[in-house]
């Protein structure tokens, strides 16, 4: 295995996770710069979701280490990833995740509300990144209300929201047409690269890895790097 | 045309039922959900139908064990050993404040009656116990009664001799019991059993009023329930049946294959509901609440309700279903309700309280002695109050959760959740609701009449504790002396009574007359000084000619004879000169006590034999037990001797029963609702796993939604109380003016009705916590 680059933000080596008989992760490595797009790629089942977990410190791997901004993620306990994921991480997911009761302002001010700041302060700035997603119409309107495509963007609005170091996106554009699909990860990558924060990038469409600076392929939980032909 | 539609209904049901079997895991998890919970309120519902049963059951062997009676020989005194008599003495007990039933028992004959459920007579110093007091007496809690039942057990009492499966019997082998008959502790009979003659007692028209408003009251809550279990997981059902839109069926199709799934889940309710019922009766036999106790076989539902429940359930979830379903549109692409739902609206919604008042409005004033009460109004009027609350409900959560701004995160998430759907935190709370608003109103109604089923005893317990009778006087002084020396016993008053003539034969007028030493006699009147030999009199005020008898000098007789009968012992006693007048003091330990009071040494010899005595026990408070001390003590000096403990008040037998009636329908009905309680709550979680796992995921704090649980079941709970509050008052002063009693507030039991109700949801929220925490781990995203 190749040491990982300098100045990485998030390094994984040797990851290996199973559920029960399922050995999804087994030796897996990543690495990603700030400001840096990176597409993890596969089949349905390679393992590529949990590496975005495992990575995210969503689920603890079962060997293997993983280091944020040089420090080993196993040292911390729940709550101190729990504080990571609020201030450094963004989530998207397939399906948006939204709060269905909430308006789609409050879901994307949810973030800030977390870290404690005043409802209206972070209505304002949800407000904002908003409207960089061409969402901010939708602002009072429920997720049930709203398209597929509409409520992807105002997801990503709510990953932004905290000026996270890394995004975390789990097949973004997965539930949606290629029109929307495409708008998304335009405004997605875009948003990302104005803030300098990375992107770990779960898809298994070309299409969408077409995005990224560079993809890594998973398959049978290892990962490699991927050649890419321009 | 007609059986057009029937077919088409049919075949929508009959898809409907399909889909609940063939959906898949999604598919089945609903049905079983909802089976749980249907099968909850089925089983106690298939419990109620069993209640005519089980009091006919204890009523007749009640019955067949009555030793009183009719199964005494004809003067029972004087009566003589048969073949086919029995000595049978009374030694009923009371342990820790459960009552024992004990006889001695002596045949006296080959053909002498055995008591049902004993197949053998005891042997002396040989006993058979029933299980329950098996079970006691090799316990450690059993250790003091052990004292006191000194007798090796050789055997049980069966099912025949019991009247439930926690009742407390024995039946001991007895000795020179015909040397003490005397027809009320020691009796002779020849079979056991009730008169068949005997008058059935009338229920008081407010008690049967009573009864009728607890079976409405307790079996509201279930039928509520049921109607919420059958819309489990109504979001993702509808969500399917929005896929069958898109292939065609139209939206009255839809409505009906939605009830073909509740009606599959509510018969597969029937099947669980029956096995809960199974099990729990079997379960039964080896609890006690409140003092009950059944046999499993007692358990068995009437044929008649059970078909009833059998039928009425399936229907109901059909209905309910059709009519939550009104609101809902399901469209091809989704379900409308998604979007902002309609307002509710009021004016209907009121219509069924209004009704219910109005149904028991021509009932007020009716009271206990201006007739009976129209059972089906009663009824009726009860069951729309009540069931108004779950119409209400519904419409007071979206008015009040509409106004509510947005507080901290978990505040805001719960408030959202709310305002987006109130109606399913509504049908979480509605049975909670109105089970408190039942309780509230007849709390209200046992409060208003408890005085009128309440007598006071007029007894001064700080005095006396146990009263203790003995069955032959012989040495009252002594056993009154070997009482006070029993551990728990802090002072005695042995006192013996009986009368005197005023001649030898044939006598005229009698006096009465108590025998104690000085301090107890100190227990009756005012008595400034008083020595062993010296003689009173107080004075009767309700027969002042006695006072003619009780003159110093005067010459009165024990135990006199009858012309044509046993003479007596004919014992005369000149009245001393120094015989003093006294006061009866108002608390008199034993009041009517007006006539001699003598001290032992002021009795002529051999006149004791005809007394009867009874010593009062004052007991030390500082001593666990010491009712149970005293009694072992009593019993050691003599098993014939009968105590009773002392109460201030005395309840009316029936109102008592009612009451405990009500508490075991109450806890069944309590655990009822808090295990739907969690079922729906559990329900609620599951369907929004995902999203739970998402905003972990993004690192919301585990307190922050676990608050926001609390929060959404806090707040309707909250409103539901409040309208149960009122509709419980309501209900219970319009119940106090039916039976002509002035309307008052216990507000004590109001609240803690009020808070027994909000225990019930902080329990389940409590209890709801572990599976909420173990859904909230990010592990949940999972999707492969």
């Amino acid at each position: 295995m190749t040491p990982p680059p300098a100045g990485s933000l998030l390094v994984a080596t040797d990851l290996r996770k199973a559920y029960g008989p399922t050995t999804a992760l087994d030796g897996a490595g990543f690495s990603i710069h700030p400001g840096e797009v990176v597409a993890v790629m596969g089949p349905s089942g390679s393992g590529k979701s949990t590496l975005l977990h495992c990575l995210a410190g969503i689920v603890p791997p079962d060997s293997g280490s993983i280091t944020y901004n040089g420090r080993e993620m196993a040292t911390m306990n729940d709550a101190q990833r729990s504080a990571l994921r609020r201030s450094d991480f963004g989530f998207v997911f397939q399906f948006g995740q939204l709060v269905p009761e909430l308006t789609c302002v409050e879901n994307v001010a949810l973030p800030l509300r977390l870290n404690g700041t005043s409802r209206k302060e972070a209505e304002r700035t949800a407000l904002s990144w908003m409207a960089r997603l061409e969402v901010d119409d939708l602002a009072r309107k429920r997720p049930g209300e709203v398209s597929g495509g509409q409520g992807q963007r105002v997801a990503v609005s709510r990953a932004l929201v905290t000026g996270p170091r890394v995004l975390f996106a789990d097949e973004p554009t997965g539930a949606l047409d290629s029109l929307n699909g495409e708008r998304v990860m335009e405004l997605l990558t875009e948003a990302a690269r104005s803030t300098n924060a990375a992107v770990v990038l779960v898809t298994h469409e070309a299409r969408v890895a077409a995005y990224s600076d560079r993809e890594i392929v998973v398959r049978d939980g290892k990962s490699r790097d991927m050649e890419r032909v321009i | 045309m007609r059986s057009a539609v029937v077919g088409q209904w049919y075949r929508d049901l009959a898809m409907g039922v399909r889909f609940t079997f063939t959906g898949g895991r999604e598919g089945w998890v609903r049905a079983v959900l909802t089976a749980f919970g249907v099968g909850l309120g089925v089983a106690l519902l298939l419990l109620t139908t069993a209640v005519p049963n089980v009091l006919s059951a204890r009523d007749a062997r009640e019955e067949a064990r009555q030793d009183r009676g009719i199964g005494y020989l004809e003067n029972n005194t004087t009566s003589k050993p048969t073949d086919r008599s029995l000595l049978i003495a009374d030694t009923d007990t009371e342990y820790r404040y459960q009552e024992i039933r004990g006889r001695l028992l002596e045949p006296e004959g080959a053909d002498a009656p055995l008591p049902p459920g004993v197949a053998k007579f005891p042997a002396p110093g040989e006993m058979v116990v029933s299980p329950a007091l098996s079970e006691l007496l090799r316990s450690d809690a059993g250790k003091l009664l052990r004292e006191r039942l000194p007798y090796k057990t050789v055997g049980t009492v069966g099912q025949a001799g019991l009247i439930g499966s926690g009742d407390l019997t024995y039946y001991a082998g007895g000795k020179g019991l015909a040397e003490r008959l005397d027809g009320s502790v020691v009796a002779r009979i020849d079979r056991f059993g009730a008169s068949t003659d005997q008058p059935e007692e009338e229920v008081d028209p407010i008690l049967l009023l009573l009864t009728v408003v607890v079976f409405v009251v307790l079996l509201m809550p279930v039928a509520v329930f049921i109607a919420t279990a059958v819309r489990f997981g109504g979001e993702r059902r509808d969500r399917r049946l929005a896929a069958l839109r898109l292939v065609g069926s139209d939206s009255r199709m839809t409505r009906r294959i939605a009830a073909g799934e509740a009606l599959a889940g509510s018969v597969l309710g029937l099947l669980f509901g029956t096995g809960f019922f199974l099990i729990g009766r079997e379960v039964a036999g080896s609890v006690e609440v409140f003092g009950v106790s059944v046999f499993p076989s007692d358990l068995n539902p009437s044929p008649g309700l059970a078909l009833l429940v059998a039928l009425a359930v399936p229907a109901a979830a059909v209905l309910v279903t059709l009519f939550a379903l009104r609101g809902v549109v399901i469209e091809p692409l989704g379900v409308v309700r998604t979007a902002k739902p309609a307002r509710r609206r009021l004016w209907w919604r009121l219509l069924l309280p209004l009704g219910g008042l109005a149904l028991l409005y021509p009932m007020l004033g009716q009271g206990s002695e201006n007739g009976e009460f129209n059972e089906y109004l009663v009824i009726g009027g009860v069951v729309l109050l009540l069931f108004g609350i779950t119409a209400l409900l519904p419409w007071v959560v979206e008015a009040f959760v509409a106004r509510l701004g947005s507080g901290a995160v978990s505040w805001q998430l719960a408030v959202r959740r709310l305002q987006l759907s109130s109606g399913s935190a509504a049908r979480m709370v509605n049975g909670i609701a109105v089970a408190v608003a039942g309780a509230i109103a007849l709390q209200m109604l046992f409060a208003g009449i408890e005085s009128r089923f309440t007598a006071s005893t007029g007894k001064d317990t700080s005095r006396a504790r146990l009263e203790l009778a003995l069955p032959q006087d012989g040495s009252m002084i002594a056993v009154g002396e070997k009482l006070s020396r029993a551990k728990g016993a802090a002072a005695t008053a042995a006192l013996s009574t009986t009368e005197v003539s005023d001649a030898a034969k044939d006598p005229e007028r009698w006096l009465g007359v108590t025998v104690g030493d000085c301090a107890a006699l100190r227990e009756l009147a005012r008595i400034p000084s008083c020595h062993d030999g010296d003689v009173f009199v107080a004075p009767d005020r309700a027969d002042p000619t006695s006072a003619n008898l009780a003159t110093a000098g005067r010459t009165v007789y024990f135990d006199p004879s009858w012309s044509g009968e046993e003479a007596g012992a004919e014992i005369a006693w000149k009245l001393p000169a120094g015989m003093r007048k006294v006061t009866e003091r108002p608390d008199s330990l034993r009041p009517g006590s007006a006539g001699l009071m003598v001290t032992p040494g002021a009795l002529p010899a051999k006149t004791e034999s005809d007394f009867s005595s009874t010593v009062f026990v004052r007991t030390d408070p500082a001593v666990p037990d010491a009712l149970d001390e005293v009694r072992n003590a009593a019993v050691a000096i003599d098993p014939l001797i009968r105590t009773w403990e002392w109460e201030t008040t005395q309840q009316a037998e029936q109102f008592t029963d009612i009451r405990t009636g009500l508490m075991v329908g109450a806890t069944a009905v309590l655990v009822l609702i808090g295990a739907s309680l969690l079922v729906s709550q559990l329900e609620q979680l599951r369907e929004r796993r995902k999203l739970l796992s998402a905003l972990v995921a993004f690192g919301t704090r585990r307190r922050t939604l676990g608050l926001s649980v609390l929060w959404q079941t806090a707040i309707p709970i909250a409103l539901g109380l409040v309208l149960a509050l009122a509709v419980g008052l309501t209900l219970g002063a319009v119940l106090l003016k039916m039976t002509n009693v002035e309307v008052g507030v216990d507000w004590a039991s109001v609240l803690s009705m009020t808070g027994i109700g909000a225990g019930v949801v902080v329990l389940v929220t409590a209890l709801s916590m572990p599976p909420l925490l173990r859904m909230m781990r990010p592990e949940g995203l999972r999707t492969e």
